[in-house]
């Protein structure tokens, strides 16, 4: 089996190899600091305990306040999965440094989440809108970003003679 | 020079075995009619006429068309076509409905004039190359002295159509077609001269009647068959292999159809053909494909002699039955084979192909003096057969090793390792 | 006095509407005479925004759309998503639905890799036979979903906690015939190509990629292992019993074209080996536990993956305790397999380009999502 590092050890780990590179430590995730994110993952890439060489998943997810990015890395020899986030509190220019330089995966992936939320990522040689073109209004994961016509909050709001859900945090500007 | 050729047959008109003697009874009585000098005329018309009547246009339709796609449909596993008439039989002239009544579309940007003309200038030669072929004794329309000379020229004319309708389409995949096929051409015309210049050293001075054969007419090369009672391809089995491989790449079929490749550069230079332009290209491909078989069935099948069968059997028959079964290589090499690389096949022509033509024309060379000093032993040409057959597959082999032909050293099975972990060098998955 | 001739590099498109480019995927490709210099990848035509409409479905009703992602591996997607959506939950899935699961799985590699190897060997200019070889085997498999779930296609057959319905008592018998099937199909395939001069030498050294560039660029899947890197998520994190099951990972020597197309072989005949045990200890017992329709999973992220025919197929789901998805990622294998496409071609000639693009195995549906 996969062991899945809980967030304590990979804080460990990431301390470990550049202190001072944690911000916040979950139940399962590790937040590391935008400044130290590719310092902290090309040190975990070459420490032979962490060994975190393969970048599998990357992406963002919205949470009206602020934006993360989530990066699954896991190890081949060690047999591990690692969490880490990034937080991104800016909603006008979102920006989170990028980690192509470390892992040339990232590059479709950043691609991606630019192309859908909106994050900048400095340091990507080519970021571009990869699946919608250039000059799409919006960004469309994004939780304002309304796909149902008529509704006003995104997502389902519930099922039929149940209360609803509380209001988001921020509201929507018509 | 001409040899006159042995009647195989009784000359009365119904006889069907030589269809000559129909069409010299249409021309004795229309000279006593006619004006002097028409009958030169009416000669080419029934020449003409007969030979697609008999034999372009049935196998063009019927073995071109529909043949090649029910054989490559059975080969894939499949059935053809099976709707269009019984069992399909009516599905080549559905197609050149469809086609007939297709828009023949032309881009904007295009060279129209070029892009207009291309596809006539395709189709002449495809008309001319089937003068020299003999279909039978007398059934020869143009018996020209060098009428190998004459096939080889005219059957390199269509590079230059193909040239100019994927230069003048203003396409990049057509530009990439016309280039790749100009390349093709010129790289396997020298191959393909080579190897069928070993079949002229072998039947050019034979004895035949009293007279000496002429090797570059391809009656006489027939002729040579029926006296020696062997076909060229026994003598000059590698001939045949070099012949086959260039001629399938000068004409664009499957597994050297680079020009065309539909999977990379979507049709080459027909990508911007439609309709019966388009139809053009695609019916007098076959047809060059088919004179092709017939150039071979004639040089190395013995054209229509069949060990004495001809006197019973049509020739001209034995001759189409020899030409299909040639055409039915190309069909079976293009629903069998992958594609090479452009590099590649011009690498294969200048390495691998050219070396053993020359090789081949050096062998038969040596033969063919020492057939003369012997005064032409008939008994002599069967020992060259067999060590013709047998040196070839080992210059084969030998210089495909030569150039690095190692399939034992080449895994066709991957590695297995029962645990997952990271990379493992090659060598080392036993222990895992 | 020498002279040099220029060549002017010019813009190739390969695709959107090209034989080669498996669906509506475009590779922008700056040429110099057949040689590719520069090789831009253009997708999202086939965009539908899956992502954004999951978070206005229920968790149930979200399977279907993961049928649509890769279309030609819909039982494999259904199961991740399940996958994620159970372990997010925290539910169990009984014996049998995970036997059955696995026999789906599997079947459905055998499905995906002969269309894959089949439109890899169209690619390399082999004209419809080996892919009409291919269907004619995975027809049989699609009679068997078809028998299962009701589609051929789309199956639609993993719910959250088993599967949809029970196997038909035809079931076995037609899977047995598959088994039968296979092993003389892959010895033709490997006779008419591995044998073959022309194919070795169209895809041998073709798209060569180092075991570290596969790993840095995140490939998974054939791709990875093609390079020799031993990684296959049914053995690295076994999900729905593959623990139990006897079979071997196959890898590549040298990372080429080549490599991955007998790597895909040789995982067809280890499916094979996985069914035949999964269907000899079929476990009887319920196919499915009951999971309520309005499913509300903990507050909570989950990140659950599988080994589909073309990678690690992940999907990472955020709950906040709603009846839909907060946040539905797919880690797309194709997708991802494509960041090494550049490298790959570059260098290359037009030709191959075409190999290596057949080679990666891409679904466009998959990548655009």
């Amino acid at each position: 089996m996969t062991r899945e590092l809980s967030g304590p050890e990979v804080a460990a780990l990431a301390e470990a190899a550049v202190p001072g590179s944690v911000a916040k430590t979950t139940e399962t995730a590790c937040y590391l600091k935008p400044e130290h994110l590719v310092q902290t993952l090309e040190a975990l890439k070459t420490s032979p305990e962490a060994d975190l060489v393969h970048l599998t998943n990357l992406c963002g997810v919205d949470f009206w306040d602020h934006m993360e990015v989530v990066y699954h890395i896991q190890s081949f020899v060690q047999n591990h999965i690692a969490l880490f986030k990034v937080e991104t509190w800016d909603r006008e220019k979102p920006e989170v440094p990028s980690v192509t330089p470390v892992f040339h995966g990232a590059w479709m992936q950043e691609n991606e989440t630019y192309d859908l939320y909106g994050i900048k990522f400095p340091g990507h040689p080519n970021l571009y809108r990869i699946l919608l073109w250039e000059g799409y209004p919006g960004w469309p994961l994004r939780k304002d970003f309304l796909s149902m016509p008529g509704g006003l909050q995104p997502g389902l709001g519930e099922f039929a003679g149940v209360a609803p859900r509380q209001e988001p945090p921020v509201k929507v500007i018509e | 020079m001409s040899i006159p050729v042995l009647a195989l047959a009784t000359d009365h008109w119904y006889d069907l075995r030589d269809l000559a003697n129909i069409s010299d009874a249409i021309l004795d009585g229309a000279d006593k009619v006619l004006p002097f000098g028409i009958v030169y005329v009416l000669a080419a018309l029934i020449g003409f006429v007969a030979s697609f009547l008999i034999f372009v246009l049935p196998s063009q339709l019927y073995l071109g068309v529909y043949g090649e796609r029910k054989i490559i449909g059975r080969i894939q596993s499949r059935y053809g076509p099976n709707r269009v008439g019984p069992f399909g039989l009516l599905q080549p002239i559905a197609d050149a409905v469809k086609l007939l009544t297709k828009e023949a579309l032309t881009p904007k940007e295009s060279d129209r004039a070029v892009m207009y003309v291309a596809p006539i200038i395709f189709v002449m030669p495809a008309v001319l190359i089937f003068a020299v072929i003999p279909f039978g004794p007398r059934m020869v329309f143009a018996n020209v002295p060098v009428s190998l000379l004459y096939f080889m020229a005219i059957s390199s004319l269509p590079v230059i159509a193909t040239f100019m309708a994927g230069w003048s389409a203003n396409n990049k995949y057509s530009l990439f077609g016309a280039m790749r096929i100009v390349a093709m051409a010129i790289s396997y015309e020298v191959p393909l001269v080579m190897a069928l210049l070993g079949a002229v050293v072998v039947t050019s001075g034979a004895p035949y009647a009293g007279d000496f054969l002429n090797g570059l007419a391809l009656q006489d090369m027939v002729l040579w068959s029926r006296e020696f009672h062997i076909w060229v391809v026994f003598v000059q089995p590698l001939a045949l292999v070099i012949y086959f491989i260039c001629v399938s790449a000068e004409l664009n079929r499957t597994p050297t159809d680079i020009a065309e490749a539909e999977s990379e550069i979507v049709a080459g230079y027909l990508t911007e053909y439609s309709g019966m332009k388009w139809g053009l290209f695609y019916g007098m491909d076959i047809g060059y494909a088919l004179g092709a078989s017939a150039f071979a069935a004639t040089v190395f099948l013995g054209g229509w002699t069949f060990f004495g069968l001809e006197k019973w059997v049509p020739p001209w028959m034995i001759f189409i039955g020899k030409t299909h079964l040639f055409y039915f290589l190309f069909i079976w090499t293009r629903g069998t084979l992958p594609r090479l690389r452009s590099d590649q096949l011009m690498a294969f022509a200048w390495k691998f192909l050219l070396p053993l033509a020359l090789f081949n024309i050096f062998l038969v060379a040596t033969e063919r003096m020492i057939w003369s000093s012997q005064d032409y032993a008939k008994g002599l040409i069967y020992v060259f057969a067999v060590v013709n057959i047998a040196v070839s597959i080992a210059a084969v082999y030998g210089w495909a090793r030569f150039l690095g032909y190692r399939p034992e050293n080449t895994p066709v099975r991957p590695r297995l390792v029962k645990n997952a972990g990271g990379y493992i060098p090659v060598g080392s998955e036993a222990n895992r | 006095m020498t002279q040099t001739i220029k060549s002017e590099p010019f813009i190739l498109n390969i695709g959107p509407q090209h034989p080669s480019t498996h669906g509506v995927f475009r590779i922008k490709a700056t040429v110099d005479g057949e040689k590719v210099i520069e090789a831009e990848m253009v997708m999202g035509y086939l965009h539908r925004s899956m992502e954004k409409l999951a978070e206005e479905r229920t968790y149930t009703q979200n399977i279907p759309f993961t049928d649509r992602t890769d279309y030609l591996s819909s039982m494999s997607n259904n199961l991740g998503y399940c996958l994620a959506v159970e372990k997010l939950a925290s539910i169990e899935v009984p014996a049998r639905g995970n036997a059955i699961r696995v026999i789906m799985s599997e079947l459905q590699r055998l499905a995906s890799h002969c269309m894959a190897i089949g439109a890899f060997a169209n690619d390399t200019g082999a004209w419809q036979t080996p892919v009409m070889w291919a269907f004619r085997e995975r027809e049989k498999i699609l009679d068997i979903f078809e028998v299962t779930s009701g589609a051929r296609l789309t199956c639609n057959y993993m719910r959250i906690g088993g599967v949809a319905f029970d196997l038909r008592p035809q079931f076995e018998p037609m899977v047995r015939k598959v088994l039968n099937d296979f092993p003389p199909f892959l010895q033709e395939m490997e006779d008419l190509l591995s044998g073959n001069e022309i194919f070795l030498s169209r895809t041998r050294g073709v798209g060569v990629l180092s075991p570290e560039m596969a790993t840095n660029a995140s490939l998974s899947g054939p791709m990875l292992r093609g390079s020799g890197v031993a990684w296959d998520l049914r053995k690295a994190d076994p999900y729905c019993g593959y623990e139990q099951y006897d079979f071997d990972i196959p890898i590549g020597y040298q990372g080429d074209s080549f490599d991955r197309f007998i790597v895909r072989l040789e995982e067809m005949r280890q499916s094979l080996h996985i069914i035949q045990q999964a269907l000899d200890g079929l476990p009887s017992g319920p196919h499915s536990t009951q999971v309520p329709l309005a499913l509300r999973p903990p507050k909570g992220e989950a990140y659950a993956r599988i080994e589909s025919p073309r990678g690690e197929l992940g999907y990472y789901l955020v709950s906040d305790e709603g009846p839909a998805p907060y946040r539905f990622h797919i880690r797309p294998p194709s997708f991802i397999n494509l960041s090494a496409l550049r490298e790959m071609t570059v260098g290359g000639t037009v030709a191959d380009a075409i190999v290596v693009l057949g080679s990666i195995d891409i679904v466009v549906g998959e990548i655009d999502r």
